[in-house]
């Protein structure tokens, strides 16, 4: 899945969120967003997910303008990313088992093999013991990985992670990047992930965009409005 | 995870609002049920009277056959006539000797001579009754008296339209108030389960996936409730259908017939399932807006 933010402008009354944004994300990446609390990091994910429209400037995820797409178009995208919410977002009255078994259905996973890929994602995040339990009835780490598992369950290309490590202790926290960084390496998932641990950031030394005050900061490969036009038009030809 | 279990699931977590929804769908069908039933009865009880009411037109005596045939094809020739019987003076003492038998002194002292002849004449439309008095009791020359319980008839045509009229009225008031509760218990469970429909849509749910469990909760509160209500009262019915119908003898107030309240039975239901499925339609449309 290919992503990109062609001066983005977003605001929220007087209040500037995001200013003149440019990217471009292909399949594969794992980028991370960085930025300090209110610099605008998440709302560069709520626009991906269309959960918020931008002000001005263009969003492109496969070439399809999402601005201007069709509601079956936004649906249809949705079901190929995989969200780590910020506040986990995971239905309160329903188990973890359940949570993860109605991202399934909504993407219509063939209903034979539901538990089956339950059961594995369920491992992949080392929540055995804690399928039945409702969200309440869980930690925060525990959180953290049922909304993990929920987004793997999919399949997805992408993966839109808001700030996973910000409730984790330090080893929790290595162990979910470890997993993200391994499901970018064997299966070619997109990873975007907002954070301000700079730590974590600059051990995996993976691609960086830094904002400050809604605009970018530092991105080490820019793509200016130029090269982003000249890529869409060398792909459309 | 199937609609039917999400729908099962919402049914569940808010059990008193789905008590509420099924009890106000019960009471309204058991109402209507009832005035349906009752209103059948008492068209079947105006049905008789209606196809019984007589006009009897006493003839004059000494008339020739010639007239009298003449009286009859007249009378033949009016809309909705069901049966016209001349009662000859012999055959008017045969009724009169059966009706008196216990009393033979008044038996004894009449004999055919005395007793008029007549027409007793049965239509299907009362309204044909007024066109043959008023043609007829003016006619001196060959009608001694025209006997016509005009004011009954009326009287009866009247509570017909207005028995039928009340039953379409309620039936309508109570499918309103079953829809606005429904609507509304729709309403509230959408607004309850806000954050799961916007969850559900952010994972890329469609507007009819989110929207499918709701217009099922509605319609099976209008095909429950619908039965259950249908239910208890025709157990009622059946129950006191030997005791009313004897009250109301010769007519049958109550039928006998199952088919009858099969088809009560299914058309209820489907009434129940429109009512049930229209709320709940327009309760999500109104009340998802994201």
């Amino acid at each position: 899945m290919k992503i990109v933010f062609d001066n983005v402008d977003k605001s929220f009354g007087i209040i500037h969120a995001l200013k003149d944004i440019s990217f471009k994300i292909d399949q594969g990446d794992f980028v991370f967003i960085v930025g300090h609390s209110g610099a605008g990091k998440s709302t560069i994910l709520k626009l991906i997910l269309n959960q918020l429209k931008p002000t001005s400037g263009q969003i492109l995820i496969n070439d399809i303008d999402i601005v201007k797409g069709t509601k079956d178009q936004i649906n249809q995208i949705r079901r190929k990313i995989g969200v780590i919410f910020q506040d986990y977002q995971l239905i309160f009255d329903k188990s973890v088992e359940e949570n993860i078994a109605l991202i399934l259905d909504i993407v219509s996973y063939p209903k034979e093999k539901i538990q089956e890929r339950i059961d594995e994602v369920i491992n992949q995040v080392g929540l055995e013991s804690r399928r039945f339990l409702f969200p309440s009835q869980l930690s925060g780490g525990e959180l953290q990985r049922a909304a993990l598992a929920r987004s793997l369950a999919i399949k997805p290309e992408v993966i839109l992670a808001d700030e996973p490590t910000g409730n984790l202790d330090p080893e929790n926290s290595w162990n979910l990047v470890k997993l993200l960084k391994d499901i970018n390496q064997k299966n070619k998932t997109t990873i975007i992930m907002t954070t301000h641990n700079y730590e974590i950031v600059e051990a995996l030394g993976k691609r960086k965009i830094e904002i400050v005050n809604g605009e970018i900061k530092k991105d080490p490969t820019k793509t200016s409005k130029k090269i982003i036009y000249s890529s869409k038009k060398h792909e459309h030809a | 995870m199937s609609t039917l279990k999400t729908t099962w699931h919402h049914i569940r977590r808010s059990p008193f609002q789905s008590f509420t929804a099924i009890l106000v769908m019960i009471f309204s069908f058991l109402v209507i049920s009832v005035f349906i039933v009752v209103n059948f009865g008492l068209s079947g009880v105006l049905t008789y009277f209606e196809t019984k009411p007589e006009i009897t037109l006493f003839i004059k005596d000494g008339l020739d056959t010639n007239t009298i045939d003449n009286i009859q094809k007249d009378l033949s020739s009016y809309s909705g006539i069901k049966e016209i019987k001349y009662i000859s003076k012999d055959k008017a003492l045969e009724i009169y000797k059966q009706e008196n038998k216990d009393n033979p002194m008044l038996t004894e002292m009449v004999t055919a001579s005395i007793l008029p002849a007549s027409f007793e004449v049965t239509v299907s439309n009362p309204n044909t009754l007024e066109q043959i008095y008023q043609n007829y009791a003016a006619r001196n020359d060959v009608i001694d008296e025209v006997i016509y319980q005009k004011d009954i008839i009326n009287s009866l045509l009247d509570w017909t339209n207005i028995i039928r009229r009340t039953g379409i009225a309620v039936t309508l008031v109570i499918s309103f108030i079953s829809f606005f509760t429904i609507f509304i218990i729709v309403g509230m469970k959408i607004t309850n389960r806000k954050e799961e429909i916007r969850i559900s849509r952010l994972l890329g749910a469609s507007h009819l996936y989110v929207k499918k469990p709701f217009l099922l909760e509605g319609l099976f509160y209008g095909i429950f409730g619908s039965l259950i209500g249908s239910i208890i009262t025709f157990s009622f019915v059946i129950v006191l259908r030997q005791s009313i119908n004897s009250f109301f003898q010769p007519v049958e107030f109550i039928s006998y017939d199952t088919s009858f309240y099969a088809l009560m039975l299914v058309s209820e239901v489907l009434l129940g399932a429109f009512i049930g499925l229209l709320a709940s339609w327009i309760g999500a449309k109104r009340y998802i807006k994201f």
